[in-house]
């Protein structure tokens, strides 16, 4: 079932398109990654699925929304930066945006000291949303998010400001929702991306340049991978292994050549005897299999 | 002596809000987070300029938000 | 409706946690106790400054009633006005400076209901703080000098309420069309100093303007009745209100709240 559909979005300031085109579709119930470089546009794509931006042109829509219906009943929506108001606490602020979107006071109180429960800052419910840490704020920006149980939640980059434990943290409060609601969220961090999503959209440029589930995306781009780990700086090494016959594309970093080749059978055995003939200090080889991070650079195009 | 007992319902109920816009101004910038400009500028601005002080304080000191 | 008053409560609640309702109104008594106390006790603080040679006679003559309700007045168009715009000015601008504007506004909250609830909020805190103000120069006129009545005082309160309400949507349609509180407040200012003069200058022209429903609450004091023009010039202004009102909905509905 799709919950919403995006068509041809486009977006331009001041004359320069950030947003180039772009089309999906969100199914229910599943949690997507919007992966993406840092100034890839997916704040601003965020921002126009919230409806705090208008898009220049192309459409937004909700297969739910009944017509003439306020989409911002079925979204929930968490900025990079979550704000509240400092005079209010945590459980204030909850139950103030909970009365806004249409609970009464009962309820609003009720299900904000529920959701305080579930993202773990009970203790801190009567404490000014100042005196909050960035944990914290992120934590009630996602209770926030969810008061009126939307279809779809958006988190912008919702760990990239938190220190490790915060990091973690986060992640399983998504992982456990995941069952609750549809979840769309942002982030430059890949392996977030891995951990939490099972679908994943690539934005690059303001273009979505690769889409699908993960096992999708791994088929799509499977490819013989050897991974190269020498004594030292590696990068002498390289043009032997570019000129190979057998050899498609190769990416140096550090100490690791990582060469991605025709035939694993015949390429591990022609490097391997080039390496003790000409006796290269090889410390590690490694026959491995994409990780996003190699689709990622793949459709980047580096 | 006469003289104060004269002018003492007139003045009285003045002093008295002045003396509470005063301390409503202190118990504030005890417990406020920041202020425009140093704290303990505000504190002498309010302790020391009469009537003035604290209101200067509320209008300009605070930081809304 | 209910949304509305829960945006409502909470301009009213952050008006009592910042202490405006305590500051407000004391400021605005305060304002108004000046001139009738300093107007009677002149005499004795010139006296009591010294200064003027032996047997020089003071003359000053006492003031009227009414002569110090009008002084008294004249501190609210200088000093209100001020107090009034600098406490408005920040009330969308800064909102949607620091991005809680957008926190709320991604929940299905009408932009109508978001500006108005702001402005009836400070609306009932300036008619108060101003009510209260002025009845103490009231109060004390009446103490010091002579008792004005009641009914009189209460039409010049509220002429001169209304034109105060013009710049306070005055404030509150910058506050919605600018980013900057600071700006918001200056501009603000600026077009209030100018209405002002523009309409005593050209008083002859512009006898409906909204800015001389001052002059006409002077006049409602002095004269005891209320001048033919207030009726037209109070008009105006509730269409200035309600257009400013309209048009800092509809500027704030198309600006994009994410910057």
């Amino acid at each position: 079932m799709s919950l919403i559909q995006i068509s041809g979005l486009k977006k331009s300031f001041q004359g320069t398109e950030v947003i180039k085109g772009i089309d999906f579709t969100l199914e229910k119930g599943r949690c997507i990654a919007l992966l993406g470089p840092n100034g890839a546009g997916k704040t601003t794509t965020l921002r126009m699925l919230s409806g705090l931006m208008n898009p220049t042109s192309g459409t937004i829509s909700f297969t739910d929304a009944k017509k003439g219906e306020d989409i911002r009943d079925l979204i929930g929506y968490l900025p990079q930066f979550p704000v509240f108001y400092e005079w209010m606490s945590g459980l204030e602020f909850l139950s103030y945006v909970g009365k806004l979107a249409g609970l009464t006071s009962k309820e609003a109180k009720e299900r904000s000291l529920e959701l305080l429960e579930l993202v773990g800052i009970s203790d801190a419910k009567n404490r000014k949303t100042a005196k909050y840490s960035g944990g914290m704020k992120q934590r009630l920006g996602i209770a926030q998010a969810l008061i009126h149980r939307p279809q779809l939640i958006m988190l912008d980059e919702p760990v990239s400001a938190l220190d490790p434990i915060g990091r973690r943290e986060v992640l399983d409060l998504l992982e456990g929702l995941r069952k609750e609601t549809t979840i769309l969220f942002s982030t430059h961090i890949l392996s977030d991306a891995e951990e939490v999503c099972d679908e994943i959209l690539f934005l690059h440029n303001g273009k979505i340049v690769e889409s699908g589930t993960m096992t999708e995306l791994r088929e799509r781009h499977q490819q013989a991978k050897l991974d190269l780990y020498f004594k030292g700086k590696s990068e002498g090494y390289t043009p032997y292994f570019s000129n190979h016959e057998l050899t498609l594309s190769v990416m140096t970093e550090g100490n690791r050549v990582s060469i991605f080749v025709r035939d694993i059978a015949l390429a591990r055995k022609a490097f391997l005897q080039e390496i003790a003939e000409r006796n290269w200090p090889l410390e590690k080889f490694e026959v491995s299999s994409m990780t996003l991070e190699d689709v990622f650079m793949k459709v980047v195009g580096k | 002596m006469e003289e104060l007992a004269k002018y003492a319902p007139i003045l009285a109920p003045i002093l008295i809000i002045q003396l509470i816009l005063f301390i409503v101004a202190i118990i504030d910038l005890v417990r406020i987070e920041k202020t425009n400009g140093p704290k303990w500028l505000w504190a002498l601005i309010i302790l020391f300029i009469n009537i003035i002080g604290p209101i200067l304080y509320f209008v300009v000191g605070r930081r809304s938000n | 409706m209910s949304q509305w008053m829960t945006l409502l409560q909470k301009e009213m609640l952050e008006m009592w946690r910042n202490f405006k309702w305590i500051w407000v109104p004391i400021t605005f008594i305060l304002l108004g106790v000046k001139e009738p106390i300093t107007s009677y006790y002149m005499p004795q603080i010139l006296d009591a400054v010294g200064g003027l040679p032996e047997g020089a006679v003071i003359n000053i003559p006492t003031p009227t009633a009414a002569e110090v309700l009008i002084s008294g007045l004249s501190q609210y168009t200088t000093l209100g006005v001020l107090i009034i715009v600098l406490t408005t000015m920040g009330i969308i601008a800064a909102e949607r400076k620091s991005g809680v504007a957008a926190m709320i506004l991604v929940k299905p909250v009408s932009f109508h209901s978001f500006v108005t609830a702001k402005w009836a909020g400070s609306m009932i805190l300036m008619w108060l703080s101003f009510f209260i103000g002025y009845l103490s120069t009231w109060y004390y006129t009446g103490l010091l000098f002579e008792w004005i009545p009641f009914s009189e005082f209460f039409q010049s309160f509220f002429f001169y309420a209304l034109w105060l309400t013009v710049i306070l949507t005055v404030t509150v349609f910058f506050s919605a069309s600018l980013m900057a509180p600071g700006m918001s407040g200056f501009i603000s200012l600026a077009v209030a100093i100018i209405i002002s003069l523009v309409s005593s200058t050209l008083s002859n022209w512009l006898e409906w303007s909204p800015a001389q429903l001052t002059t006409y609450a002077n006049e409602i004091l002095m004269d005891k009745e209320i001048p033919d023009s207030t009726l037209p010039a109070s008009l105006l202004a509730a269409v200035c209100i309600i257009l400013l009102l309209y048009f800092s909905v509809f500027i704030f509905r198309k600006k994009e709240l994410a910057a």
